[in-house]
């Protein structure tokens, strides 16, 4: 099954390309391996997800609101099961080292997952609701169905409405890197931790307007084997517009951060509380320049953030695959001695000062009206039963 | 030391010829062996290898491989100084060989004439090393191979080898540095004679010792334990009288040097290893990072002495010295979680009991000059309420320079000095993520704050000098 798997699924783009000619049910199924193998990363999973429950919508057979949600659910909570060390992996998209097979899975995360389909969901059922059927205020639906309501529709409805999601994460880097003008400014040394797409973006923006340097720092050396410098494409594209780079090699930073004017770096999730999910790493970079007192900017979609609070087992980190660190050439010794590659990070709420999201900068302290405007109350629980 | 001596001063020079012309691999090594065989069938007077060498060169000049005659006078007297290097520890059979090592000095000063010419692209070099640091950040010294044959006339052998090694970093914390500093100083207080009509005290610091300095600083700048010694030298060549025999003063020198060695070094290493191990518990776990002569002795010690703890090893992937560490400890049967990078650092600190650090300096604002990450390190740890222990020896300790951030006293790495690829080799950690230094000191609070250790040391150091 594996070689067969590996022919079929070897990419997303294939992945995206057979959606229309495979079933429904081996859709799911491949993108399913696809994330276990962590084959689908970062916003591509984002729109992944969207780009299935399109589908789920538009194949799977339904002929009521519940069933819909029933589909929905359920495809949801599989998806988020198959990757439960992305928290976001329902609240879309991420960056995500492809590494490890050694996560833990954890039940909690996959709530969240089912989470934010769920929540695309109802928000589109709620419009959609009352236009086709005298239900008011629900954002419940009813099942029973007493008033004829047109499948047809409400399945339109709710495609234009995952379109909407899909077109919000297509364009959140777009959106954010607009900011960037204000927030880098002529002659700023910014210090960029492992740049996700989003920062690339954010930062080549921000290099057509203005002439300050970019600091590069990654947790980790280029592999052996690797003879290209880290980032070289995003460093070609700064350079060519004038922006001077500096690959950091140093896991520690407080040496450099007296230099630096700004931190920035893109989150993989937000957290209710204000806590973000990162890069493992990004934590040095922040608790450094906090000492500091320069300023951490985090860059996030909106559709980052979680509506719950970090478990211990996010704090903790996930650890991932050692043996690019260690090797048997290492000798008898490695045998013994434990080794734990972490490969995300926690940043507690007080050491970000500015979430750069999609619909502009904010403070914590504002976070919650974001998740008065983004979930419901009854989402959050619906969602609940989604990930048992 | 000895075997170290000379292995390292060998790839010195490899370095160095690779540094000059950019060649391939195998072509330094061919020329660093060849002269030694070829000349063996032959007789292997100095003089004639000389001459054999010169000779070579003209002809290679003549060819127009500048470059390559450049790494025959490189490569050989250092490779003779590589030995003196290597002898430098047994201080009585020195004298034998002392006299025969006077010659590479003076082949470097028949060659000079012939160096000379080629300087300017021996330059350009140089400024291409450091041509590509960023403008930020250009201010920072860094250590630099220079080819033994540019070396000042006046350099002791000795010092042209541990100028070498410091210069490729085979030595490199603060303290053999140091060590090997004072040994090579002493060869070249015994060597030294006075010239008729001066006095030791008077000639011996700036024509003599001065052009040494000045050598090791341009290799690689000083550590501050290096330049705590000198000025204690210098000091201590002031006290003498003009009129003190020169047998009785060089003796002086030596036996003081010794005692340096022996109290600051060997046994500070000792004290600090057997007082900080005495901090262990069992059922602790000690965290640290990457890797410390004292860190390491004292982990091993409290081990030998029967105590069983946990080591979570920190590392930095980019230097990995850690996982030596690890290695080390796990050999003497000392449970090891090694984390090769600082990922999650902020999740693996709480657990710990103590955080063991080492450190390369201690500022007189009382701020720890250590190995780039320390900080970090330090700042997570205190920040998640565990105990940061820095061991430092008192010769360490810079009880006139301050300095609140890393850019202020710093080197940059000779191989990562480019905007592709840069690293600072050291940071500077607040006294307040610090909660104890472990120093040799005995008496009155040697294990407390770095200020109240700096309050000792001013009032207990001068005595050493007198």
């Amino acid at each position: 099954m594996a070689p067969s798997q590996a022919s079929h699924t070897p990419s997303l783009a294939t992945w995206t390309k057979s959606l229309r000619d495979q079933s429904l049910e081996a859709s799911i199924e491949s993108l399913i391996f696809l994330l276990k193998r962590r084959q689908v990363t970062g916003d591509e999973c984002a729109g992944a997800i969207a780009q299935l429950l399109r589908q789920v919508v538009a194949k799977s057979k339904w002929h009521d609101v519940d069933q819909l949600l029933y589909r929905v659910q359920t495809a949801g909570a599989r998806l988020a099961r198959a990757a439960p060390h992305e928290p976001v992996i329902g609240n879309i998209p991420r960056p995500e080292p492809a590494s490890s097979p050694t996560t833990s899975p954890s039940p909690a995360r996959t709530l969240t997952s089912g989470l934010q389909v769920s929540k695309s969901m109802f928000n589109l059922l709620s419009v959609a609701d009352p236009s086709e059927s005298p239900v008011t205020g629900a954002s419940t639906p009813i099942s029973q169905a007493q008033q004829p309501f047109s499948v047809h529709a409400l399945r339109s409805e709710v495609m234009d409405g995952i379109e909407e999601i899909l077109d919000e994460i297509n364009q959140a880097d777009d959106q954010i890197a607009s900011f960037a003008e204000i927030q880098i400014h002529p002659g700023d040394y910014v210090l960029a931790y492992q740049p996700s797409k989003t920062v690339e973006r954010f930062l080549v923006k921000a290099a057509s307007k203005r002439r300050f340097t970019v600091i590069l720092a990654s947790l980790n050396p280029p592999a052996p084997g690797e003879e290209e410098q880290p980032y070289a494409a995003l460093r070609k594209k700064l350079n060519a517009a004038g922006v001077s780079t500096i690959n950091l090699a140093s896991n520690g930073l407080m040496a450099y951060i007296p230099r630096v004017n700004k931190v920035i770096f893109g989150a993989k999730a937000v957290y209710q509380n204000g806590g973000l999910l990162v890069d493992s790493g990004a934590c040095i970079a922040a608790q450094a320049a906090h000492e500091y007192l320069k300023p951490v900017i985090a860059l996030c979609g909106v559709y980052k953030f979680c509506p719950e609070d970090p478990s211990d087992e996010v704090s903790r980190g996930e650890l991932g695959n050692p043996s690019s660190y260690v090797s048997y050439a290492d000798g008898p010794e490695l045998d013994s001695f434990e080794v734990e590659n972490t490969t995300t990070d926690y940043i507690p709420p007080d050491l970000v000062d500015v979430y750069l999201t999609n619909l502009g900068p904010q403070t914590r302290h504002h976070l919650g009206g974001i998740y008065a405007d983004h979930y419901k109350i009854e989402d959050i629980g619906f969602s609940l039963q989604v990930g048992e | 030391m000895a075997a170290e001596g000379y292995g390292a001063a060998s790839p010195a020079t490899a370095t160095t010829q690779d540094g000059a012309k950019g060649a391939a691999p195998p072509n330094p090594a061919a020329s660093i062996n060849s002269p030694a065989p070829a000349a063996n069938p032959e007789k292997l007077t100095p003089a004639q290898l000389k001459a054999k060498a010169k000779a070579e060169k003209q002809a290679r000049r003549a060819a127009a491989k500048e470059a390559k005659s450049a790494v025959a006078a490189a490569g050989q007297p250092a490779q003779q100084s590589g030995s003196a290097g290597a002898d430098s520890k047994g201080a009585a059979k020195g004298k034998g060989k002392q006299e025969g090592q006077q010659v590479p000095p003076k082949g470097v000063l028949v060659h000079r004439p012939s160096v000379s010419g080629r300087r300017p692209s021996i330059m350009v070099v140089e400024k291409d090393a450091r041509s590509g640091i960023p403008e930020c950040f250009s201010h920072i010294p860094m250590a630099k191979r220079i080819p033994t044959s540019q070396a000042h006339k006046d350099v002791h052998p000795a010092v042209l080898a541990v100028g070498q090694q410091m210069a490729t970093f085979a030595l490199k914390d603060s303290i053999s540095r140091l060590k090997a500093t004072l040994l090579a100083f002493r060869k070249v207080i015994e060597s030294y004679e006075t010239p008729k009509g001066n006095s030791l005290s008077r000639h011996f610091v700036p024509h003599v010792l001065n052009p040494q300095i000045e050598y090791l600083t341009e290799c690689r700048p000083m550590c501050f334990a290096m330049g705590n010694a000198i000025r204690l030298l210098k000091a201590k060549v002031n006290k003498f009288d003009i009129n003190t025999p020169e047998d009785e003063a060089k003796e002086g020198l030596l036996e003081w040097i010794d005692f340096l060695i022996n109290e600051r070094i060997t046994l500070a290493e000792y004290v600090i290893a057997r007082n900080a191990a005495q901090s262990i518990n069992d059922g602790d776990t000690i965290v640290t990072y990457g890797r410390h002569r004292l860190v390491e002795k004292t982990l091993l010690r409290a081990r030998k002495e029967g105590k069983s703890f946990n080591v979570t090893v920190l590392d930095d992937p980019y230097v990995g010295e850690g996982k030596e560490l690890a290695k080390v400890l796990r050999h003497a049967g000392i449970p090891v979680l090694y984390s090769p990078n600082l990922g999650g650092l902020r999740s693996k600190v709480p657990a710990a009991s103590n955080v063991f650090l080492g450190g390369e300096a201690i500022f007189a604002n009382g701020s720890l000059h250590a190995p780039s990450g320390t900080a970090d390190v330090a700042m997570a740890a205190t920040n998640a309420g565990a105990k940061v222990i820095v061991l430092c020896e008192t010769i360490n300790f810079d009880r006139e320079r301050v300095s609140v951030d890393a850019l202020t006293y710093n080197e940059i790495d000779p191989e990562r000095n480019t905007g592709d690829c840069f690293r600072l080799l050291f940071d500077n950690t607040h006294e307040r993520y610090i909660t104890g230094v472990i120093t040799e000191i005995e008496f009155g609070g040697g294990n407390s704050p770095a200020q109240a250790i700096l309050a000792l040391l001013r009032k207990q150091e001068d005595p050493l000098i007198a």
